[in-house]
């Protein structure tokens, strides 16, 4: 699915953009914490029998603490000691945020698991057992549950009628990778070509970030070559550079108008005049 | 600030980027530590840097959108502030501090918020009760129309006045171990029953409501049986010692699903979104509380229920944890300190 942004408002006022975790990433993480949960109980008790250390009323007692443990309780308690995630959202790295911006709140995580009771379990547990009473009323109720348990899906930021409730997101761990500073790395060693700023005016920031892409990949097979040819042709028409550019320094000619480009845009955003892209002139 | 000859020849965004990048380091690496294994981890000096690295990097964000076109440092100053802000924004209330709160004020305030779901609450419960007694006196075969024959146990209209006293009069001949199973057994099926009952509440209130008036139809027809059978008092006293607590747990789930269900069907000026968040606050402690409840009263149930064998005896008990609920709910917290969590 494609990914939807979530806007929050930290207390110090800068909007960071987190990504709504997918309707799959979603019940990937309950499917695995039921497996979890109730794989746990089955070996543990398996465990029980056969190792014989407890008589049955004990072995009884424990399995309905347990039974109960397991369901609200394990994804209130795991949601609260591992800020907003269960076993299983660790596992497919997503988690439960405040929709507010704000901490989340052990309210939060009390009232949006509280809800999993009907808007999981219950679904799950009938549908999956096939106990469906016959006629008008069963055909009635598993639509019903079908619909709550489709409710996540038909929202704009997925969220559960528990998440409603609590003001609470899912979404994904946002991962953080820094790629080298090809304005400061990549410096060039041979030619330095030099473009005027009728040269660089040509162009906005989608282009040069369009740029920046291709410029993260040094071209290896034969083919990858003639795609950066290309692009080198094609800046060189637009701009109407009148040099000649040898095949060695073409990679050389993009750095540099990358470096000289970027200095230019961001100097003019500076003086208020933000250019997102060719069209600037145009206007539109 | 002098900068330094290496950074002269840079651009502004690369010379901004590389005068702060340690910064960005140290914070991803402190992030990284802390999701691992939780903010406690960290040293006394690793969480004060923490706290002020982020806000540095909060600040290079800011800055960075507004001066630098380098798509990949935005997007990386966009994923660590985001990694930082969620491992900051932790819940970090002491789980003691939060159950205090709870108790000494957060749940009685709710309940005392929440007259209208609470009448709806208990009048299901009583009106349920009522009409099952109501129907039973015009014929008694609606009893096994109400009452699942698991349930009902060979307690059923025309058993002998003997039989039914003894199901009201005797231990079952559990022993201590069999009746903290028992207890625990009612604990999580009643506990499960009432988070049901809660959360049916969302769909405007009604299957909440039908849920209960159910429980009391049944109870209705119970008690009209006994009552018939000339045990009346007898039963009240059986089903005091753990009702009192037991039901108004049942009913006061049921008012918190009403809260829920009124937030859906009534939102006033708020959006239907807005009205659960903010209906929901109550709710989930009346949820809280109903849990509570249910535990005393598995409790009771278990064990008082089986070693108090005398009507009054039960009465007194029953209606006496009754009145201590009344009293908690209706005079803590009845300060404006610590409002809410």
């Amino acid at each position: 699915m494609i990914g939807r942004p979530a806007n929050i408002l930290p207390p110090e006022a800068v909007p960071i953009r987190l990504e709504i975790a997918s309707g799959g990433a979603r019940f990937g993480a309950q499917a695995l914490d039921i497996l979890i949960t109730f794989g746990g109980l089955f070996l543990l008790f398996w465990a029980l029998i056969w190792a014989n250390v407890l008589d049955w009323s004990m072995l009884a007692t424990l399995f309905f603490l347990l039974v109960f443990l397991i369901r609200v309780p394990y994804y209130i308690l795991s949601e609260l000691v591992w800020n907003g995630r269960t076993i299983g959202k660790r596992i497919v790295r997503i988690k439960v945020i405040s929709a507010d911006g704000q901490r989340l709140t052990p309210h939060q995580i009390v009232a949006r698991n509280l809800m999993k009771e009907v808007e999981v379990f219950m679904p799950a547990t009938t549908l999956l057992s096939g106990s469906f009473q016959s006629g008008w009323v069963g055909l009635a109720l598993t639509l019903w549950m079908i619909l709550v348990l489709c409710v996540p899906l038909f929202n704009k930021r997925r969220q559960r009628l528990g998440d409603m409730i609590a003001g609470t997101l899912v979404v994904d761990q946002p991962t953080a990778v820094l790629l080298p500073d090809l304005a400061a790395t990549q410096s060039t060693a041979g030619v330095g070509f030099v473009f005027q700023p009728e040269q660089l005016d040509v162009y906005g920031r989608f282009e040069l970030q369009t740029l920046e892409q291709i410029l993260r990949n040094r071209p290896k097979t034969e083919e990858q070559r003639q795609r950066v040819s290309d692009v080198v042709h094609t800046i060189r028409r637009k701009i109407k550079f009148e040099e000649d550019v040898a095949a060695r320094d073409e990679w050389d000619f993009l750095t540099d108008f990358y470096r000289q480009q970027r200095e230019f845009l961001e100097s003019r955003h500076l003086f208020g005049d933000t250019r997102e892209d060719k069209f600037h002139k145009t206007g539109s | 600030m002098q900068p330094d000859a290496k950074n002269d020849d840079l651009i502004r965004s690369a010379r901004f980027r590389a005068e702060r990048e340690e910064g960005w380091r140290r914070l991803e690496q402190l992030v990284a530590q802390a999701e691992k294994s939780g903010m406690a981890a960290l040293g006394y000096d690793d969480a004060v840097a923490l706290a002020s690295l982020y806000r540095q990097a909060m600040n290079s964000l800011s800055v960075a959108r507004s001066i630098s076109m380098d798509k990949a440092l935005l997007d990386y100053l966009e994923a660590l502030c985001a990694r930082a802000y969620l491992v900051v924004y932790a819940p970090q209330e002491s789980v003691t501090g939060v159950l205090q709160r709870l108790f000494t004020h957060g749940i009685p305030q709710a309940v005392r918020r929440s007259t209208t779901a609470l009448i709806i609450g208990f009048l299901a419960m009583v009106l349920g009760g009522f009409v099952g007694f109501m129907l039973y006196q015009q014929d008694t075969s609606w009893f096994f129309t109400f009452v699942p024959s698991g349930l009902s146990d060979g307690r059923v209209p025309g058993a002998s006045e003997a039989y039914l006293r003894s199901t009201l009069f005797e231990d079952g001949g559990r022993d201590g171990e069999r009746l903290g199973t028992f207890a625990t057994f009612l604990f999580s099926h009643n506990t499960r029953i009432a988070i049901f009952i809660f959360a049916l509440g969302i769909f405007a209130t009604l299957p909440s409501f039908v849920l209960t008036f159910y429980n009391g139809l049944i109870l209705g027809a119970f008690y009209a049986m006994f009552h018939e059978a000339g045990l009346g008092y007898e039963l009240f006293g059986w089903l005091s010692i753990h009702g009192v607590t037991e039901l108004s747990a049942i009913c006061l789930a049921a008012a918190g699903g009403a809260q829920l269900g009124l937030a859906v069907i009534l939102p006033g000026n708020m959006t239907r979104r807005e009205a659960l968040r903010e209906r929901g606050r109550d709710a989930v402690k009346l949820v809280i509380l109903a849990g509570l409840m249910l535990i005393a009263a598995a409790i009771i149930e278990g064990f008082l229920r089986q070693l108090v064998q005398t009507t009054q005896m039960r009465l007194l008990i029953g209606w006496g944890i009754g009145a201590a609920w009344l009293a908690w709910l209706l005079l803590a917290g009845r300060d404006t300190v610590g409002q809410d969590t």
